[in-house]
């Protein structure tokens, strides 16, 4: 599948893995990736990321990634739902934070420095670069660049797919930009 | 939080995507409850196999799951 990646969507994969080594985290997530592609310069993917006003909002956008991390992967839409069945997740993230401290529910960092020098993706990621192909077929194209990526990480539920939409970034409307070629 | 509003509303429209995004939600959410509880009852000396009995689960899976960290 690598072989088909474009300079523009690999960068962005290797770029996602500086992210994930920065930041101290085990895994390469989906929301790496993200942060990766707003890095992206003169590509399809950062002209779609432009048009849609992501790239000019991009502290808000990472601000957003880092409120779902601290609520242990709860995004705003997600947090809108579970108040719908009586549940009140700042409630609970508030608690367990005070017993526990300030960002307990994160998802751990590596503690094994062994793991400093490689990252590994996380299974989320993988389904993220197999979406990615998979849209790349649906769109008749060859190659996978990194507006694939992009069209993938709207596309797979989670937090990430829910922080684009909420920053303007829903599929419908990268479609819509990006146009039909 | 217009967006979350909208959505806690709408959940009482039998929506069967609110209702799916609720419990894939809360399913990430207890992953995390599950291991910031089980980190504490280590850190303050319980056994793996106290652990495992408090969860209803086997000493092997918590051991499997949380063992290494």
């Amino acid at each position: 599948m690598f072989e088909r990646f474009t300079r523009g969507a690999r960068d962005v994969v290797e770029g996602a893995v500086g992210h994930a080594e920065r930041a101290g985290d085990a895994d390469v997530t989906p929301e790496h990736l993200l942060l990766a592609l707003l890095d992206a310069e003169g590509t399809k993917a950062a002209y779609a990321c432009a048009a849609l006003g992501v790239t000019d909002r991009r502290d808000a956008v990472t601000a957003a990634l880092a409120e779902a991390r601290r609520r242990g992967g709860v995004s705003e839409a997600d947090e809108g739902a579970l108040a719908g069945l009586g549940i009140d997740v700042g409630a609970i993230v508030s608690r367990v934070e005070e017993a526990h401290g300030e960002g307990a529910l994160e998802r751990t960092r590596t503690k094994r420095r062994r793991f400093t020098g490689h990252r590994s993706f996380a299974r989320e990621s993988k389904e993220v670069l197999e979406q990615s192909l998979r849209v790349a077929i649906g769109r008749g194209d060859r190659s996978i660049g990194d507006e694939h990526l992009l069209l993938a990480l709207t596309v797979r539920p989670g937090v990430v797919r829910d922080v684009l939409a909420a920053h303007g970034a829903s599929y419908d409307e990268v479609v819509r930009v990006l146009g039909t070629s | 939080m217009t967006e979350a509003t909208d959505l806690a509303e709408r959940a009482g429209d039998r929506d069967p995507r609110i209702g799916l995004r609720a419990v894939a939600a809360l399913r990430r959410l207890l992953e995390r409850l599950e291991s910031v509880q089980v980190r504490s009852a280590r850190n303050q000396g319980w056994s793996w196999q106290e652990i495992a009995a408090e969860l209803g689960v086997s000493r092997q899976a918590v051991h499997k799951k949380y063992g290494r960290q």
